[in-house]
């Protein structure tokens, strides 16, 4: 290896070199940082929201001429044995909200009856003796709502369900891994009973401060007789968007007294996770695009340094060609060269990808990033470098060692 | 050493061919310390980039220290270069990044010399062309003179048997010249083959022996009375 006398020639070179070396310490200081963000989007909007996405569709209904509580819960009750009886339909209950939904009730929960006391945050879904099987949960302890359960309330009523069913990422949050079902928690002065452990059902928000407790979620055994509520709908398998397409027909048929909003009113649950994660994917594109242009423009830059390097030195590499120096070595000093410069610049740029993300944690409270995020944008960047430089080195080990004898 | 038969050097455009090296013939001796000669664009330097393996030839054979170079591929021709050959250029072609000591260094890295043994090399050769106390000095703080000196130096050091050396005083002046000179037919004493192309009477006239070449062919001397009497006269002037 000639790896002092290239360090020797490098010092008579210092702004370029410092330049490419500089250039790829930021580059790798904010690829590791942006992969970092992009892997932990790309983790958070892959995650399992719990239910049978497959073949669900939600419908949002909005009653027409404010009707009154009892004649909200008939024309409740009147859809929902239409949904059912829906040829392509399986199941249907309503609700306020459902995973991913973007927005819904969130309830401290207590082990005392005093609501400043609460153990744990979690998400409140009503549901009745059909949202288990709708949804797609799976029951891993007790049972399901009893149809004489289910209660109704009115937009003014207090909440305080008798009987409500948890999952169990928010039982091991309660009671850390002791048997649920049973229990008494507290959403209100009044006890609750824990009748059931669904396995999984996401919250409703996406909010990256929720992610701690993304899986704490309560059933309560009630319908709202409220204006406006969804309701979620189970089809036969693969029927889920030819459903979608008939859906709002079929309920404006059944009772013309509402609207469903033509543009987002029905919405599969395809659409409803590409709605819930369109800032994380519009971060990760945003990051990849904003990683693809550096290390482009990176490679670039190594590209044209070299490419203007070889053609300032086309007599020097003649002479080594004359001195005995083979393509291979011209090759090799060109390819040390930059992966020096490279090696000097992935050093700056650890250090800097650290700080950065230093500086990350604080203001947007990320993570810590992983080492292996810098080992692989150490890697990815020594790769770049060599490929970079790699046509114009193929170009000075061309260079004649004729070159030698002629006059600049 | 060097023995050239029938050699011959074409330059093909789409029109035209140019012969630089017709029907070449040449043999220097080990040894022997040959000037090549000749008006510009004799084929002087042809002949001499053939002659350290810089360039391919057209026709012909050239053996040089018993070996057939036409068919060797470009890595064995670098290993001739590096082993068998030392070059003196006229602008010196020392690396302007590198100091005296690293430029001497270069070919013996590629012949893939241990440290030890290189630094030995350096500093020997170094010392023989008087820049030993120069060895960390850039090109650019040494004069002309002193700079061919470091050329010579690093043709020396790889210990080759034989010197190429094209206008090596063309670059300086009379002073500096005579001293470069001086070191050559050294040199040459202590049993160096050199083959020396000049376009300098005087300089040519130092050499054992005198290769004229016009038009790509080596001719006679003493057989053209054209060139006879200049070059005797510069003869006798230089050895009186």
């Amino acid at each position: 290896m000639q790896i002092r006398p290239i360090l020797a020639a490098l010092r008579h070179h210092k702004a370029g070199s410092l330049l490419i070396a500089l250039q790829v310490a930021l580059t790798l200081a904010i690829v590791c940082n942006a992969l970092f963000i992009i892997h932990g989007r790309l983790t958070h909007l892959s995650q399992p929201s719990g239910v049978d996405e497959d073949r669900l569709l939600v419908v949002e209904n909005q009653w027409a001429g404010k009707p009154d509580a009892g004649h909200i819960g008939s024309m409740m009750s009147a859809d929902l044995n239409f949904l059912r009886q829906m040829p392509g339909v399986s199941n249907a209950y309503a609700t306020d909200a459902y995973p991913l939904r973007g927005g819904g009730m969130s309830y401290g929960i207590g082990l005392v009856p005093d609501k400043l006391k609460y153990a744990a945050e979690s998400a409140l879904y009503f549901a009745d003796e059909n949202g288990i099987d709708t949804l797609g949960l799976k029951l891993v302890a007790g049972r399901n709502f009893r149809a004489d359960e289910i209660g109704q309330i009115d937009a003014h009523s207090p909440i305080e369900p008798a009987e409500a069913i948890i999952t169990v990422d928010l039982a091991k949050a309660l009671f850390h891994g002791q048997a649920a079902v049973g229990k008494v928690i507290y959403l209100s002065a009044k006890p609750t009973v824990i009748i059931g452990v669904v396995e999984r059902m996401q919250i409703p928000w996406t909010y990256s401060d929720m992610a701690k407790w993304s899986g704490n979620s309560t059933l309560i055994p009630l319908r709202q007789l409220v204006d406006t509520f969804d309701y979620v709908v189970r089809t036969e398998p693969g029927q889920v968007d030819e459903i979608a397409s008939r859906v709002r027909a079929a309920l404006y048929a059944q009772n013309r007294m509402r609207v469903i909003d033509a543009d987002g009113g029905v919405l599969t649950y395809a659409q409803v996770r590409a709605k819930a994660y369109k800032n994380d994917r519009g971060i990760a594109i945003l990051m990849s695009a904003i990683s693809l242009v550096l290390l482009a423009i990176t490679g670039a830059g190594i590209v044209g340094l070299t490419s203007f390097w070889v053609g300032q030195r086309r007599k020097q590499i003649g002479v080594r060609r004359a001195l005995g120096a083979t393509r291979n070595d011209i090759l090799s000093y060109f390819l040390t060269e930059n992966l020096l410069i490279a090696v000097a610049g992935v050093t700056i740029g650890g250090v800097l990808a650290v700080a950065l993300n230093f500086w990350l944690m604080k203001q947007f409270e990320i993570d810590r990033l992983a080492p292996g995020y810098v080992l692989a944008g150490v890697v990815a960047l020594l790769v770049l470098g060599q490929a970079a430089v790699l046509a114009p080195a193929l170009r000075a080990s061309h260079v004649p060692p004729v070159e030698a004898t002629r006059s600049v | 050493m060097l023995k050239m038969t029938h050699l011959s050097k074409v330059y093909r455009t789409e029109v035209v061919e140019t012969y630089a090296l017709r029907d070449f013939n040449i043999d220097v001796k080990e040894g022997e310390f040959v000037a090549v000669t000749g008006p510009s664009g004799s084929g002087k330097t042809t002949f001499l980039t053939i002659a350290g393996l810089l360039e391919t030839f057209t026709g012909g054979e050239y053996h040089l220290d018993g070996i057939e170079v036409s068919q060797l591929n470009d890595n064995a021709r670098s290993k001739i270069r590096n082993e068998k050959i030392g070059f003196i250029f006229q602008a010196f072609n020392l690396i302007p990044d590198l100091n005296v000591f690293d430029n001497v260094e270069v070919p013996l890295r590629y012949r893939g010399m241990k440290a030890p043994e290189r630094k030995e090399r350096i500093m020997g050769a170094l010392e023989r062309v008087g820049l030993a106390s120069r060895a960390k000095h850039y090109p650019a703080e040494l004069s002309g003179g002193q700079q061919q000196r470091v050329a010579i130096a690093r043709a020396l050091a790889g210990s080759p048997r034989l010197l190429l050396a094209d206008e090596p005083t063309g670059n300086l002046d009379t002073q500096m010249a005579r001293g470069v000179m001086e070191l050559l037919e050294e040199i040459h004493r202590d049993g160096a083959t050199i083959v020396m192309v000049t376009h300098d009477p005087e300089l040519a006239a130092r050499a054992q022996r005198n290769v004229h070449i016009i038009d790509g062919q080596v001719v006679d001397l003493a057989e053209d009375p054209r060139f006879h009497t200049a070059y005797t006269a510069a003869a006798g002037q230089i050895r009186g």
